[in-house]
């Protein structure tokens, strides 16, 4: 029989999993991003099983507009990519080290 | 819903219009008829004080009006807040004309982006629910995320630019996994209805403890407190000084909103949890941003770490939870964003055609270059740092005195002595201003717009000061102080 | 109803080792690949969730838009992978502890007194036939968070706004249209009349 602890475990573990992710691939911002969308993920996981056994819509359309931000934040994010890719030839993080102090 | 309510929101609809309006003017201008879109911006915010000026929600003793279902309120802090958006970035604007210009980078869309970012901190100052707190703030950062990228060239900026990305991003997941588990134990989004669940639910339930740290942590982040605050120097620095001086003033105002929001108006019933973060976010933020500063010669990183000691007396105003906090961290945010927008403005006065004056040392002999200017600057110093007659020392004063009307003498006691030590560094810089040789005898020369608005600017610092107690009056009234 | 534990337990399997993926592999575009998986799979369990227009929205705009535009991003780019992933080792042992203190934190939480058991939310009886989700959800955008739809509309703008903004170069020398130009043109910019003196015919 499935609970909502079972989904919410699934959300857990994968925020968790997002949370590392960000850790290990500290140097490389194009998986920095995706980090931040398995984070995305695990929330809006978080919101369809609550609205799902608490009977009421407003989590799904919570997780609608999450989905609409973050493409438009994927959109504004790879641009600043670009435009940073285009001044310096590298998107590694530990090189990134002018604003200091 | 009917039409009434949807005039509420008439200054957010005003607003989304004229943005999406110089959009389009913008295309049939050329280069030398950018000036219309300068004007058309001010025309903006006037008219949407206007418009909010004249509401009539608040007839009859009513306080407070929704709309849109609930998730959008209008009352009297709102009102305020926003009517001071509108008059910072008006001053933000006459600033930026002049800078932009002199970078060759007058272009439509800092005007734009701009625009946008205040619709998102409109909306977050009247958000009413739990959407409308996500979105709004969201507004706001997805457009400062490109304004700080504004220039396509700086390596800087550039740098700044995805730091702030990166970490903001992180931040708005953790709100929004707090705002999950808000959601998952009441059941609504409606920030009212949150309270009155949470009353019902008890407030020592483990799903609100742990929803309510996770939007600590968003909300400290985006009020840039300590240990959250690793973005702030960095962007303040790393961003052309116009989106510094934009991100630096009016979106402060938005964040102290929605901490009151979420805080006040939803989690009310958990004051004895938040008050405890806040004061650990808080002490932390004065010790360390005004130690920080002191070793700073970048003027820019300089503002930055005063930016995060100033966030920690906000923060100190809001822990009590008294009607009387409240309205002494409004009145601190207030005053905060207008010696902030004077503070960049001094920065951009002194910038010779496209090299941003940020060292500490552009400041020195500024006396003997331009007397007026230089008694501008130490008036914006002297507020900061909070010397007596100047409005930042009343801020700084109610703020303190709320905290001891709440018992709380320790966190008055570190505020008063990491006052003392920041004085320093303001001070320091008011030394180089009068007591050093300059480094230039380049005149300083700036249009007539500009040098009204920073002499209002900087006059206000002790003008308010001097009749600080009617603005005071209106800060704790929102809050029925 | 064992069909839907089966179907529960595959997907999550599955989606947990696209995630894994996406934290470990070198490569950009694995990574990216290894999020489609996640997300194909996250889709699958929303069904069981019975919110089928966000499974169906997750599929379509994400694999379908925002991942493709991560790997165009990152083939556009001319990324030195080796660089990028030093360190990684030296990381691993203190992100695991890391992961592991935050997912037993949240399990605790969410596991302590059976506060989510079926006692305190139990499973609601299934749609009938003739509800529809997307109906549903539609309804309550267009009502109940129709100033909340018109921001997300505004986001969207400055999303447009912001990328060309950051983006949008004209190299110098290149031939573009203009089409306002195109239409606007006048007869006397295209065509020249020549005065010439009639020439008798070459040849006869």
């Amino acid at each position: 029989m499935l609970t909502l602890t079972h989904f919410l475990t699934l959300g857990a573990i994968l925020f968790s999993l997002s949370v590392t992710g960000i850790f290990l691939n500290r140097k490389n911002v194009i998986i920095l991003l995706m980090c931040i969308e398995l984070m995305l993920l695990a929330v809006n996981m978080n919101f369809v099983a609550f609205s799902r056994f608490l009977g009421n819509l407003d989590g799904q359309v919570f997780v609608f507009f999450i989905l609409t931000v973050a493409a438009a934040e994927a959109a504004i994010g790879l641009a600043i990519l670009v435009v940073l890719f285009r001044n310096r030839q590298t998107i590694n993080v530990t090189e990134l080290d002018d604003l200091k102090g | 819903m009917n039409s009434t309510n949807m005039l509420l929101a008439a200054p957010e609809l005003w607003v989304m219009v004229m943005a999406c309006v110089i959009l389009i003017v913008d295309l049939y201008l050329g280069e030398e008829r950018r000036g219309i879109i300068h004007m058309l911006a001010i025309l903006t915010l006037v008219f949407a004080a206007i418009i909010t000026l004249r509401a009539d929600y608040a007839a009859d003793g009513v306080r407070e009006a929704f709309a849109f279902n609930g998730s959008y309120i209008r009352d009297t802090m709102g009102d305020v807040l926003k009517l001071f958006s509108f008059l910072i970035l008006a001053i933000v604007y006459t600033y930026a004309k002049f800078c932009l210009r002199q970078f060759r980078m007058f272009r439509a869309d800092f005007y734009t982006l701009s625009l946008f970012a205040l619709l998102g901190v409109m909306l977050l100052i009247s958000a009413n629910s739990l959407v409308m707190i996500y979105l709004g703030l969201e507004l706001i950062s997805l457009s400062s995320y490109a304004l700080v990228a504004f220039d396509r060239d700086s390596r800087l900026g550039s740098e700044a630019a995805i730091k702030y990305f990166v970490l903001g991003s992180m931040a708005s997941g953790m709100l929004l996994y707090g705002m999950s588990m808000i959601y998952g134990a009441t059941g609504t989004m409606d920030l009212g209805q949150v309270a009155q669940a949470v009353r019902s639910v008890g407030s020592d339930d483990p799903l609100l403890v742990f929803g309510l740290v996770f939007l600590v942590v968003g909300l400290a982040f985006k009020l840039g407190v300590v240990p959250f605050h690793m973005w702030i120097p960095d962007v303040y620095q790393g961003a052309p000084v116009v989106t510094t001086l934009f991100i630096s003033s009016v979106p402060k105002m938005a964040a102290f909103a929605m901490a009151i929001r979420l805080l006040q108006t939803g989690l009310v019933d958990m004051q004895a949890d938040w008050s405890q973060m806040l004061s650990i976010l808080a002490v932390l933020s004065i010790i360390l941003g005004n130690v920080a500063a002191i070793a700073q010669t970048n003027i820019k990183r300089m503002l930055a770490y005063s930016t995060i000691s100033h966030m920690g007396f906000v923060l100190m105003g809001l822990l009590p939870g008294t009607a009387m906090g409240y309205g002494a961290g409004m009145f601190y945010v207030i005053v905060y964003s207008l010696m902030s927008a004077a503070g960049f403005g001094m920065v951009i006065l002194l910038s010779a055609r496209g090299v941003e004056a940020e060292k500490l040392d552009d400041f020195k002999g500024l006396n003997q270059r331009n007397s007026w200017y230089a008694a501008i600057m130490a008036m914006v110093m002297f507020s900061m740092a909070g010397v007596p007659v100047f409005v930042g020392f009343f801020a700084k004063w109610m703020v303190i005195k709320a905290a001891l009307d709440a018992g709380l003498m320790w966190l008055a006691i570190i505020a008063v002595i990491f006052s003392v030590v920041g004085a320093f560094y303001y001070l320091r810089v008011v030394k180089l201003m009068y007591f050093d040789e300059p480094l230039t005898e380049a005149e300083i020369d700036a249009p007539v717009d500009f040098r009204a608005a920073i002499s209002l600017n900087g006059i206000m610092m002790i003008g308010l000061g001097i009749f600080s107690s009617s603005l005071i009056a209106v800060c704790m009234a929102s809050f029925g102080a | 109803m064992p069909i839907y534990e089966i179907v529960f337990y595959a997907f999550s399997l599955v989606m947990l080792a696209g995630a894994v993926g996406v934290i470990t592999v070198r490569n950009p575009v694995y990574a990216a690949l290894c999020l489609v998986l996640t997300f194909f799979s996250a889709s699958a369990i929303w069904m069981l969730l019975e919110a089928e227009f966000l499974a169906i929205i997750l599929i379509v705009v994400y694999v379908g838009a925002v991942m493709v535009l991560f790997l165009f991003v990152v083939m556009m780019l001319d990324i030195n992978v080796a660089p990028l992933k030093e360190g990684f080792i030296r990381y691993l042992p203190v992100g695991i502890l890391v992961a592991a203190l935050m997912a037993a934190e949240l399990l605790v939480l969410i596991w302590s007194k059976g506060r989510f058991e079926a006692g305190a939310y139990p499973l609601p009886a299934p749609n009938p036939e003739e509800y529809s989700n997307t109906k549903a959800v539609g309804e309550w955008l267009f009502t109940n968070y129709l100033l909340a739809f018109e921001v997300a509309g505004v986001i969207l703008l400055v999303a447009i706004i912001a990328a060309v903004a950051l983006t949008l170069r004209h190299r110098a020398g290149g031939h573009r249209q203009n089409p306002s130009h195109q239409v606007r043109v006048e007869r006397d910019e295209r065509v020249r009349l020549v005065k010439m003196k009639p020439e008798p015919r070459q040849g006869s």
